[in-house]
């Protein structure tokens, strides 16, 4: 998938492609507003990654600009100013969602997926973890055809460490995912800790769980081929 | 006590003051006044008498039959007139004091004495009025005036009263206006309307200092808002860095327990910002306030989502709460924060074994929240500075920078929310969140 990357913000820029390159995607780095609104005039983008404080540009006139050519682009808006107004007129000008900065990378990815799942219509929404099936659009685990009832946490919890599937997430990662930011100060391991365990309780009551592994001093990672 | 309270008490005892004073004094003012006007009113009836002798002479009142001595009076003896022909040395014209007897009664009179010469011969003239009529006059002169006296005062006083009230109508709508702001915000800019020009530069005194003041608190909050946003950026950027390194596979496992310890400070740090952020955007109310919820949903939520936390640590957390309270005019997510730190700080501090029970009333007429935990309490010092931003006293594990609370008090009062705290060192807290009346 061919992803645009537009943040004045060079060194950022840098390390989000290096990120979605290791993913397979294809990446275009745009630094300022008019560098972008010529990439997007000329190419096709699944994705535009768009900062919104940008020094020669309101970063929402491009999702306008963008549309007004026939691009059907994913907007991904992310900035610092995270002003409420910005996300409602964001996402009413058809940006597909919202990240506020800081954001983690991780979190970029599977939400990214999660557009990409619902703009593209992908079907095969299915994906097989051990002896289990999670049914992405239906948001639930199923053994044998069977639901293991989990808790929307629990459930959130997994499906974010199996879409990161092989890589180590820290709790903080975890924790913000489900949290979200409002909730920073309250921030406690422990949370995230109790979540697992109680997941994996509940899975191991049906089958062993042995690709949830917890990684010392880290957090926690979902291992798969 | 209120001002125009205060005026129309002062108003009221001068007059009694005066009343009084007057009081004193009346009873010889009224005798001076009466004995004036008796004897003008002898000193008249003289001259009728005069008159009509000269008139018709002085024998339809005295012969030799009488024994040289006219007198009349009336039945009840209130006036005599008497007239008497006897050899005088000196003329007489006075007014006295004296005892007459008639009709074997002895009756005190004001007495007028007048002598004259007709044909050679010396008469005199003697008009009395009985001190008793006298007395009668004087005494309902006497009632009359206290009664209009009283009326008087009466009258002045709830005219004061009513006047007062409109002169100081100004000052008690500036008072109004000053009471009724929690942020100078919020401050009614438009000027009282008023012909009193001390209330008139009043007013414009406090609006504009108000305004001054406000400018100052938006600077203040602008320069966090973006001070914070200038923060973002670099903490983004490190951020990026480190979870991209993180994700290497070929990473030692000592540095990756490194870079996590660095994201985890960087997190903090980053909560840090996002709060001072938060609270500034609050304050400066740039929250919608425009959802309709029922409160007791958002308690379960809560609830549901610490509870496994709680039963972890060992925790009864324990709901009772009140059906059908709808808060309008609210920002759910804030509300939910708000509730959500307190509820979170109950549950982290409160022992294995303890409970944190979460219960939801009407008072009076008032919707209650109340969140109390069996934890170890607080000093009357911990709990002066609890809802402060940045606590001196930390007595938290380091991930919790001791914002949470000042978060909530912040969303509280953006809601119009009050937040007390009741708290016994060892045994426990209670947070009271008590909704405004009309919502």
């Amino acid at each position: 998938m061919n992803v645009l990357i537009v943040e004045d913000e060079r060194s950022l820029a840098n390390e989000i492609a290096s990120f979605l390159k290791a993913e397979g995607f294809l990446c275009e780095l745009a630094f300022t507003g008019l560098e972008a609104s010529e990439k997007i005039a000329i190419n096709l983008y699944d994705f535009v990654l768009l900062d919104l404080g940008l020094p020669d540009y309101n970063g929402l006139d491009l999702i306008t600009e963008a549309r007004n050519q026939g691009s059907d682009a994913a907007f991904i808006i992310i900035t610092a100013r995270g002003a409420v107004d910005d996300k409602v007129k964001g996402l009413d000008l058809g940006a597909d969602d919202y990240l506020a900065k800081p954001f983690a990378l991780v979190e970029l990815f599977s939400r990214i997926q999660a557009v990409a799942r619902r703009k593209f219509n992908i079907l095969n929404q299915n994906l097989n973890v051990g002896d289990f099936v999670v049914e992405l659009q239906s948001r639930k685990i199923t053994w044998k055809g069977k639901e293991v009832i989990i808790t929307r946490k629990e459930y959130d919890l997994l499906q974010y460490l199996i879409i990161n599937r092989n890589k180590v997430l820290t709790r903080n990662q975890l924790y913000e995912h489900i949290w979200g930011n409002i909730l920073d100060d309250q921030y406690d391991s422990n949370f995230i800790d109790v979540h697992i365990k109680n997941v994996r309780k509940k899975l191991n009551e049906h089958s062993p769980t042995p690709w949830l592994e917890t990684v010392r001093g880290i957090g926690y990672r979902v291992s798969l081929e | 006590m209120k001002l125009r309270i205060k005026l129309a008490l002062f108003n009221l005892l001068s007059k009694l003051v005066f009343t009084l004073l007057f009081l004193v004094f009346m009873p010889y003012l009224i005798d001076r006044i009466n004995l004036i006007q008796v004897d003008n009113d002898l000193i008249q009836k003289r001259e009728q008498v005069i008159t009509l002798i000269s008139k018709v002479g002085i024998e339809p009142f005295i012969t030799s039959d009488t024994g040289n001595v006219f007198g009349s009076y009336n039945i009840l003896k209130e006036e005599f007139i008497s007239l008497e022909r006897i050899d005088l040395k000196e003329d007489a014209n006075y007014i006295e004091v004296s005892q007459r007897s008639i009709e074997g009664e002895d009756i005190d009179y004001r007495v007028l004495n007048y002598s004259f010469k007709v044909d050679g011969n010396t008469y005199l003239l003697e008009i009395g009025k009985s001190l008793s009529s006298i007395l009668h006059t004087e005494k309902n002169i006497k009632k009359v005036m206290l009664a209009f006296l009283v009326f008087i005062i009466l009258i002045t006083f709830l005219t004061d009263l009513q006047y007062t009230r409109r002169l100081l109508r100004p000052l008690d709508l500036i008072t109004k206006k000053l009471k009724g702001i929690s942020n100078p915000s919020t401050f009614d800019k438009a000027p009282v309307i008023t012909t009193t020009s001390d209330f008139h530069h009043l007013d414009n005194a406090l609006i504009e200092l108000l305004a001054h003041i406000d400018q100052l608190f938006q600077k203040e909050k602008d320069i966090t808002v973006n001070i914070s946003h200038e923060l973002l950026t670099p903490i983004s950027v490190l951020r990026s860095k480190l979870e991209n390194i993180l994700i290497q596979k070929e990473i030692e496992p000592e540095i990756s327990t490194k870079i996590e310890e660095s994201l985890k400070t960087l997190h903090r740090l980053q909560g840090l910002v996002n709060s001072l952020l938060l609270i500034a955007r609050i304050e400066s109310r740039q929250y919608l306030r425009e959802e309709s919820f029922y409160v007791e949903e958002v308690l379960h939520e809560i609830i549901s989502e610490i509870n496994p936390i709680a039963e972890d640590a060992g925790i009864l957390l324990k709901e009772e709460v009140a059906k059908d309270f709808q808060f309008d005019g609210a920002n759910r997510s804030l509300i939910f924060s708000m509730f959500y730190n307190v509820v979170n700080n109950a549950v982290k501090n409160t022992p294995q074994g303890g409970k944190v029970l979460v219960k939801s009333f009407n008072r009076n007429n008032n919707f209650v929240v109340t969140i109390s935990d069996t934890g170890r309490g607080m000093t009357e010092d911990q709990k002066d500075t609890l809802f402060s931003r940045f606590r001196t006293k930390l007595e938290t594990n380091g991930n919790n920078t001791g914002i949470g609370l000042a978060i909530s008090k912040s969303i509280a009062d953006f809601h119009g929310i009050e937040i007390s705290v009741n708290t016994i060192i060892k045994k426990g807290t209670t947070f009271s969140f008590v909704f405004p009346e009309n919502s």
